[in-house]
């Protein structure tokens, strides 16, 4: 496991790798000798921990000396901030599931419906305008009219839920770096 | 690096070196006791941290007694330590407002 480690330590910047690398090592090594016990997914655990924070490391530190600033934005100071602000509601992912369900369930009947039925040889006659009356024409705008507010109802109702108009609140660390 | 910009991790180093001068994996041991085990740090992610604040002068490294491969310490200097109080009493506001508030809302 050791090399494995070391092979990451030589993705970093050489003056980095000079000044740290020997000792990250040693404590790379302890870290591992600690752990010699452990169970076999806390030893992945662990191991996926340690290469994805050199991974991370070397690729910070190059950023550092390409762009030549004198701190680079180490640990994502705002990362963790998204994350607890923006979520869907957990009932989200299950409430669209049943939908999915429904709509399939929905078709497989209408086809079991279709087949079910003798064959017509004569065709549907095409809908007469004059089928319908004032009355009636006025329902189904006023029908269409309802559901198009239910329908905007429900969308906003779920952007609501989901946190979204929260993302005019975010301030992010390129501001603040310009403030400071 | 201001204060602003100190987060949970490094806020965890300097608190760990505030007590005593410690090298890499007693820091590690060390911000894990402090969370509660909640706050697994990489090596990657430490010395990244030590790094950045070996550069900003908020830390300095020690040559104790055990100087042996891969134990080099760190301490707080001066300026990390004052930086320190001013980042504690900045939290411990924090905290005051905080507790106020959730106060008031279950009243």
């Amino acid at each position: 496991m050791l090399r494995l480690y070391r092979s990451l330590l030589a993705l970093y910047p050489a003056p980095y790798r000079r000044e740290y690398a020997d000792e990250m090592l040693s404590v790379l090594a302890q870290v591992e000798g600690n752990a010699a016990h452990a169970t076999a997914w806390s030893k992945i655990s662990l191991r996926t921990r340690e290469a994805t924070g050199l991974l991370l490391g070397a690729l910070v530190e190059h950023a550092r000396y390409i762009t030549g600033l004198p701190v680079a934005p180490v640990l994502f100071p705002r990362r963790s901030r998204m994350r607890s602000e923006f979520r869907f509601p957990k009932a989200t992912p299950i409430l669209m599931t049943v939908i999915l369900v429904a709509v399939i369930m929905a078709i497989e009947k209408a086809k079991a419906i279709s087949d079910s039925l003798p064959p017509s040889s004569t065709p549907i006659p095409p809908i007469q305008p004059e089928h319908f009356s004032t009355v009636t024409t006025f329902l189904v705008i006023l029908a269409l009219a309802f559901s198009s507010a239910v329908i905007g109802w429900l969308v906003t109702f779920t952007l609501r839920r989901s946190g979204v108009q929260r993302f005019s609140d975010v301030h992010t660390g390129a501001n603040e770096v310009r403030k400071s | 690096m201001n204060t602003a910009s100190i987060t949970e991790p490094v806020l965890l180093i300097l608190l760990s070196l505030a007590k005593r001068p410690r090298h890499g994996y007693a820091i590690l041991q060390d911000t894990l006791e402090m969370s509660d085990g909640r706050m697994r740090l990489s090596t990657g992610t430490l010395y990244g941290a030590l790094n950045r604040l070996l550069k900003e002068g908020w830390i300095e490294r020690y040559d104790g007694d055990d100087q042996s491969r891969g134990k080099q310490s760190y301490r707080l200097t001066a300026a990390g330590r004052r930086n320190l109080q001013v980042e504690v009493s900045r939290l411990k506001h924090l905290a005051r407002v905080a507790g106020l508030r959730v106060a008031r809302k279950e009243t």
